[in-house]
């Protein structure tokens, strides 16, 4: 069976019956990856960063009711729960907004209206995944730096010591090459850019 | 139709979290209007999953997931999102998206007028760094020209306004970086309501910037 699928029907499971064979399953796999992706948002001894994948996987338990693999995967699922916990501990550490406001009231709470099928996503998944082991070291950095350090474009330039433009267009040209921008976008974009540039 | 949207590294940053409170809800507040941008989130998203698939593994210390067991057994009632939708009185909060009436004060909005035709509601959401604001102009006024010191986000709720530039719709998401002069017109037929956010105080050109009422930048 094929191992994605496999952790959408664990995860599925958790939701359904909190079932916790599956939801070990999903921990012996993610956690170490887990580990890795908290481990380099920087600043943070091993302690808290497993404080910081504890905290991950208590939410995936609580909120697995409301993960279908009919809306993406749960590689996907897990990475953006990951992700606001690690926007949550940021904040908290500079007492920036401690008590108000959670990644997860601001992020998107909209009903995806047309899911992929499983085969379409599947496969999407799968060339997502060949072509980022193809990318071009420039350009996977720069990947590393947004998504494992949090880093935004001018950050990732003042790190790599390069002009925003050319971080820019490695960005766009990793992002073409997934197929994740629709060509018809970018070229959209481009054009609203002109605009406000 | 939307015709202006962040462009693809602005919801790169957004989808890794890179960017602050206050444009991230500006992000979230246009994909409630596009379905374009919101299945290139999505997009981004899967890569992130894809990222972290092809993260190297490091091992977690052996009792984590007894930790882990232990505080789900606890009756845990503490929910992640804190907010819910206020009930707000205002008769704007009735035109714009279910998402934004989450992060207005409860009761009234505050209103204060920039100009006859031209009113701000501020939203508070804790924000250091930037002002969030909807804005009201009334059918056909205009809005005093003015340029900016900072960076400036307008995405549009409700009916549609125009500027040297264009005419922009509702869910149009538009940026102006600092030092750009406009001056934005409500359309004819209906009163326009924006959200903005600001990264520094604006100023008005010529006389009219003796009585400014936009340098009372506030981040609350």
């Amino acid at each position: 069976m094929n191992k994605r699928l496999e952790w959408n029907g664990h995860l599925e499971k958790v939701g359904r019956d909190k079932d916790k064979e599956a939801f070990a399953a999903l921990f012996n796999h993610f956690s170490p990856l887990l580990k890795s992706f908290l481990m380099k948002s920087g600043g943070q001894d091993a302690a808290s960063v497993e404080e910081l994948v504890q905290e991950t996987w208590i939410k995936v338990w609580r909120k697995a009711p409301h993960f279908s693999s009919k809306q993406g995967s749960a590689s996907t699922w897990i990475y953006t729960i990951a992700r606001n916990t690690r926007i949550d501990a940021i904040r908290s550490q500079i007492r920036q907004n401690p008590d108000r406001l959670n990644a997860e009231d601001i992020y998107a709470d909209y009903q995806i209206e047309a899911p992929h099928s499983t085969l379409v996503q599947l496969r999407n998944k799968r060339f997502i995944s060949e072509e980022l082991r193809k990318l071009p070291a420039e350009q996977s950095e720069v990947l590393a730096l947004m998504y494992f350090q949090g880093k935004s474009g001018q950050q990732v330039a003042d790190t790599l010591n390069l002009p925003l433009g050319t971080v820019k267009s490695r960005i766009r040209l990793a992002l073409a090459k997934m197929k994740l921008a629709l060509p018809g976008n970018i070229a959209e974009r481009q054009t609203g850019e002109t605009e406000h540039d | 139709m939307i015709k202006n949207h962040p462009d693809t590294d602005l919801l790169a940053e957004y989808t890794t979290g890179a960017m602050a409170l206050a444009p991230t809800i500006s992000v979230t507040t246009h994909l409630q209007f596009c379905n374009s941008c919101r299945s290139t989130v999505e997009a981004l998203e899967e890569l992130g999953g894809e990222m972290l698939e092809q993260a190297d593994a490091v091992p977690v210390s052996d009792n984590l997931l007894e930790q882990v067991f232990a505080c789900i057994g606890k009756d845990n009632t503490n929910q992640d999102a804190f907010l819910t939708m206020q009930n707000t009185i205002d008769e704007v909060a009735n035109s714009i998206p279910d998402y934004l009436k989450k992060f207005l004060p409860e009761g009234d909005l505050r209103w204060k007028f920039l100009s006859p035709s031209v009113k701000v509601a501020p939203i508070s959401v804790g924000e250091q760094v930037h002002e969030l604001a909807l804005h009201k102009i009334k059918v056909g006024g205009k809005v005093p020209e003015h340029n900016h010191l900072g960076k400036e986000i307008t995405v549009v709720l409700q009916g549609s306004f125009s500027d040297e530039d264009g005419v922009y719709q509702q869910g149009d998401f538009i940026v102006r970086e600092a030092g750009e002069t406009h001056q934005p017109i409500a359309a004819n037929h209906e009163d326009c309501i924006c959200l903005s956010v600001l990264s520094a105080p604006f100023k008005l050109t010529g006389l009219k910037r003796l009585l400014n009422p936009f340098l009372s930048f506030s981040p609350s």
